[in-house]
């Protein structure tokens, strides 16, 4: 098993008024992908589609995130998504004369991009190399 | 030196016109949007890798370029300041809000003959 983590990237996305949970899972993801450019690929002479690419979003709802919708944004690799509870949801505040029960929220969700590469050393340099 | 990634991030000095505090926010932000996990996977040692940071910021003279490259946890790094950046002027109330852009690239001599897919 060769399966080697190469880069790790970090987000977080947020639905302020329509409690949309898979809005704010894509906004995290697009947070985590688009603070950087991974250039991994070409350094080692693999293609980009030989990235795996895990996918953890963390929200409240989990089972209110689209998991089709969040893939969507990855743009190249073999994606594998995961929703689990996590993020954050904060009530807003109270208007003046409304029902209680009306509980609206803010929406924070959580993405970790976890990258891998199937690697291993050379053919030939094994010996050196481990 | 090959690059393996360029990270990108914003910091802001939005009272004290601290250049050099917004560029090491920025940094910050660059930084921690990522974690480079092949230095453990692959046991490459950190210190080979060299970390080119570029600041704009709108006065590149007032950032103290050491003071930044001070505060890179890992590599050798060489700082770069250039204009850019964006200051927002109110008016009103006589202040500068100073925004820093960073770029942050991590280079490592990767030789690709040495590596290949399982």
């Amino acid at each position: 098993m060769a399966k080697k983590r190469v880069a790790m990237e970090l987000g977080m996305g947020t639905s302020l008024r329509r409690q949309d949970y898979t809005k704010a899972a894509v906004r995290a993801l697009q947070d985590a992908l688009w603070h950087n450019s991974l250039t991994m690929a070409d350094a080692f002479g693999f293609s980009r589609e030989d990235m795996i690419v895990e996918v953890d979003i963390a929200v409240q709802k989990p089972e209110q995130v689209d998991i089709e919708t969040v893939k969507a944004v990855l743009p190249y690799g073999q994606p594998h998504i995961r929703v689990v509870h996590g993020g954050l949801d904060i009530a807003k505040p109270q208007k003046p004369g409304a029902d209680p029960a009306d509980t609206d929220k803010t929406v924070i969700a959580n993405a970790a991009v976890n990258v891998y590469f199937d690697m291993e050393p050379a053919s030939g340099r094994t010996g050196d190399m481990i | 030196m090959k690059r393996l990634i360029l990270e990108m991030g914003t910091g802001n000095d939005l009272y004290g016109e601290d250049y050099t505090k917004a560029a090491r926010r920025a940094v910050q932000d660059a930084l921690h949007h990522s974690s480079l996990v092949l230095f453990r996977s692959l046991d490459l040692p950190h210190e080979a890798m060299q970390v080119n940071v570029t600041i704009g910021v709108q006065e590149p003279d007032k950032v103290d370029a050491d003071a930044v490259a001070a505060t890179l946890p890992r590599g050798q790094a060489k700082v770069t300041v250039v204009k850019g950046g964006l200051n927002v002027v109110d008016t009103d109330n006589d202040t500068v809000s100073v925004i820093a852009t960073a770029a942050v690239e991590a280079c490592y001599d990767i030789r690709a003959e040495d590596w290949q897919l399982s």
